[in-house]
């Protein structure tokens, strides 16, 4: 058995140094139950209308995508066995296969692509996702070409994971809102598991598709998500072998608890598309923060090696700008804001900010998302005596719910506040929000709540989007985050330390950059 | 002042003055072993929440070592550090004045309304009574933290907002015990004879019954400043205590994240509320049993 291990090991570390090779199974086992161990809790199960992870792990077992990506960001075929991209980078023709059918026998044909991708624009939270798309012709039943008003390099990968869902159009074209379509709870779709139950708060068993597209796959009969209160009630849970896997372990503790487990492996691939940032975001509109020397200063007054090692143990990672380290787009040279309490006293003074009396120079208010005490509120409350040191007071605004929290943010009532956002991905779906001028929106949480308005990094940034050839939009992104990073709308601390504990006894783990947020059709487990 | 004394002994005139009450109850006390012990923890607690911080300046919010460093490791720290890094030792001594604070406001409140309500509904009954009762009973089958914890979420988890949370659902049975002795004392004779010399209502309530419905009123004051500690600390176990003043509430409440891999951060300050509230109990037992013992020779 542990000869098997290794030998599957190997072939997925072989398989993920050469690119666009598909990971195979050494020797998969067929049959048996994953057990997937969560904390979040889905509404409903349609991806197209719900962005997520609580959404997107049972969603992308459920329903397929054009594409997939292995965990190199490469594409490769999944409900489109091929696709080509024009010159001009204005329109992409995806070739459906042609054996696909859906959970209840119809064919999946281009029509339904075109019905999803109307769908998930018109309904998506994530708007910049297909906002070019202008249309999608159907030539025949297999054929489906999408035209965009400008070059829109992102749309490959928001035709994987959870954000593209092929819908059944025979199911939601019957002018229901698809936001509130019953079949949400039960849903139709293409992907190698179909929905046995759905169990608000508890469960969804899903059962393996036997008319899935490809060949000899799913190799596991069921996958049960089951819900569980707490993290620290599914860690134990995990310890105890009651659930087969655990994704998005956030506690470090938990995660460390879970490495001494020698029934358990624990990795923290898996999540480079997620790209999830836990950073102290500005009010750039408040009195003191508006001056980007006192935003500088508390980047500099805050000590990331002493959050990173003694308060997540060293496993969370230093991220120094807007996209993680393991995209294609991170930008390793930006300035890191190292601890120097000198030049953070230095930069207030000259901001004019003297010192009085009592050693104090201003008061701010800093808020936190309850829930991820780790990641928010322990920082919180770190910055309370850390910028003493430099004069500065905080006040430390607890939220008692995330609604709370997310009211005052998006209201734009607050001075600082921790925060974590998702990079999903590609920057145009995940980072573009955060700092361009037109997406300074009041009431919309995790959209320009900083008032951060520079048009040299909106142009960067549009440039950036339209840019097809992927080594000068890399280039366009490290010159936006450079800007970005120097004038401190946000400073950035750490990637959020997600890990996925999972059984020995399972053969090829979802490793890819959308982790269990992908179909686990390769999946197996051995008795 | 001295004219209202000399009235009451008129008032009173009757009853023979073998010793000054407070001095007999004081007596009593004194007798109760256990409730002097009470009462020297108790002053030995308000020693150390009001000098300690002058002697050890530590300031309790600063991180001084490494996080969830054990007790007796360290010299910076000797009872250990939190998540934090923050010094343990500081945050008991320091945190102290929170939390007294708070049971001390929040039993104030407690007393004030319920006093108030009591002493209307039992004075004047009939349709005040009627009124004031059912408000109580409103109040009294609501779920006292759940109430607390919306009020505190609505509001903001600071320290007057957490006392006035616990006072204003803590008073029915302050009120209940009010009303019940004021519909006693009303109808005694020496109320009657205030009245038959002309004493107006608020003076007969004020200088007439409420001296003598003191007693057990104090008694459960008394009682309702460690039940308010506790449900500060509650309060402070969900995450709703104010993360800008240290209070042994708050050590709780930030400490129980890592109760597994260090004890010392939940359990200390837990033994600290577990003292004073010990101590604060026993005083008001004693003062139960040293008020007794006059109203059984009566």
């Amino acid at each position: 058995m542990h000869k098997f291990k290794s030998l599957s090991l190997a072939t997925a570390l072989v398989a993920s140094m050469i690119p666009g090779s598909e990971i195979q199974a050494a020797d998969p086992v067929k049959g048996g139950t994953l057990v997937i161990g969560t904390t979040q809790k889905p509404r409903h199960l349609n991806p197209a209308v719900q962005s997520g992870t609580a959404t997107a792990v049972p969603g992308t077992q459920i329903f397929a995508t054009p594409l997939r990506f292995d965990e190199n960001w490469t594409p490769q075929p999944y409900l489109a066995e091929s696709w080509s991209v024009s010159d001009d980078g204005l329109s992409i023709t995806l070739n459906l296969r042609r054996n696909a059918r859906f959970h209840d026998g119809e064919p999946i044909t281009s029509e339904d692509v075109a019905f999803s991708i109307q769908t998930v624009k018109d309904n998506h939270p994530f708007k910049t996702m297909f906002a070019p798309v202008e249309k999608v012709d159907t030539p025949d039943a297999h054929t489906a070409v999408i035209h965009f008003s400008r070059a829109h390099p992102a749309a490959l990968l928001a035709m994987s994971s959870a954000l593209l869902p092929v819908l059944p159009k025979h199911v939601y074209g019957d002018g229901q809102d698809p936001k509130s379509h019953p079949a949400n709870n039960n849903p139709i779709g293409s992907g190698p598991f179909k929905i046995v139950e759905f169990k608000p708060g508890e469960h969804v068993i899903l059962e393996r598709n036997p008319d899935y597209f490809i060949e000899d796959r799913p190799h596991l009969d069921r996958v049960i998500v089951k819900h569980y209160k707490d993290s620290n009630s599914l860690t134990l849970a995990a310890d105890k072998g009651e659930v087969d896997m655990y994704p998005f372990v956030t506690n470090t503790r938990n995660i460390g608890r879970l490495k001494k487990n020698a029934n358990l492996e624990v990795t923290s691939q898996g999540y480079a598309a997620v790209g999830p940032v836990n950073w102290l975001a500005f009010n750039t509109k408040n009195e003191f923060l508006s001056d980007v020397r006192v935003r500088k200063a508390i980047a500099f007054a805050t000590d990331k090696n002493f959050i990173i090692n003694a308060l997540h143990g060293g496993f969370s990672q230093r991220t120094a700008g807007p996209v993680v380290p393991g995209s294609p787009f991170h930008a390793p040279d930006v300035e890191a804001y190292d601890l120097d309490l000198d030049k953070a006293n230095a930069l207030l003074d000259e901001a004019g900010r003297a010192k009085k009396d009592d050693g104090m120079r201003f008061k701010l208010r800093v808020d936190y998302i309850p829930g991820v005490a780790e990641q928010q509120k322990a920082i919180a409350e770190y910055l309370k005596p850390q910028l003493k040191k430099v004069g500065i007071e905080v006040e430390v605004r607890a939220a008692p719910d995330f609604p709370t929290w997310s009211k005052r943010v998006s209201g734009h009532d607050f001075d600082m506040t921790m925060d974590i956002v998702f990079n999903w991905g590609d920057p145009v779906i995940g980072v573009h929000r955060t700092y361009t001028c037109d997406n300074i929106r009041k009431g919309v949480i995790w959209s320009n709540t900083q008032s951060y308005c520079n048009e040299e990094v909106d142009d960067v940034l549009s440039e950036a989007g339209v840019e097809p050839d992927p080594d000068a939009r890399a280039a366009l992104y490290r010159k936006a985050q450079a800007i970005i990073v120097d004038e401190v709308p946000i400073a950035f601390i750490n990637t959020v330390p997600y890990h996925t504990a999972y059984s020995k006894k399972i053969g090829n783990p979802p490793i890819s950059i959308w982790g269990a947020m992908a179909p686990l059709d390769e999946v197996f487990k051995t008795k | 002042m001295a004219q209202s004394d000399s009235t009451d002994a008129m008032i009173q005139g009757g009853i023979p003055k073998a010793e000054h009450p407070v001095s007999e109850a004081w007596r009593m006390f004194q007798r109760n072993t256990a409730a002097m012990f009470g009462l020297v923890l108790l002053g030995f607690l308000v020693l150390i929440t009001l000098i300690g911080p002058l002697v050890y300046s530590v300031d309790p919010f600063e991180i001084v070592w490494a996080p969830l460093t054990p007790p007796g490791q360290e010299a910076t720290a000797p009872l250990g550090t939190d998540y934090l890094g923050r010094d343990i030792l500081a945050g008991l001594i320091h945190g102290g004045v929170a939390t007294l604070a708070v049971g001390l406001a929040a039993a104030f409140i407690t007393v004030t309304i319920g006093l108030t309500v009591g002493a209307l509904a039992g004075f004047y009954l009939g349709l005040v009574d009627d009124i004031l009762m059912r408000v109580t009973e409103f109040f009294q089958v609501l779920p006292a933290l759940m109430f607390a914890m919306v009020l505190v979420t609505l509001f903001s988890s600071s320290l007057t907002v957490v006392a006035i949370a616990i006072g204003l659902v803590s008073w029915p049975p302050t009120a209940r015990l009010a009303r019940a002795e004021f519909l006693r004392i009303r109808n005694l004779e020496y109320v009657s004879a205030a009245r038959s010399v002309g004493a107006k209502n608020p003076r007969i309530i004020w200088r007439v019954i409420l001296p003598n419905a003191l007693p057990p009123l104090i008694v459960s004051a008394t009682l309702t400043i460690g039940t308010a500690i506790l449900f500060e600390a509650g309060l402070s176990f969900l995450g709703l205590s104010d993360p800008n003043t240290y209070s042994w509430g708050y050590m709780i409440g930030s400490g129980r994240d890592n109760i597994l891999d260090a004890w010392w951060a939940v359990t200390l300050p837990g033994g600290m509320i577990f003292i004073t509230v010990l101590a604060v109990s026993l005083i008001g037992d004693g003062l139960n049993d040293a008020f007794n013992p006059k109203l059984r020779e009566r």
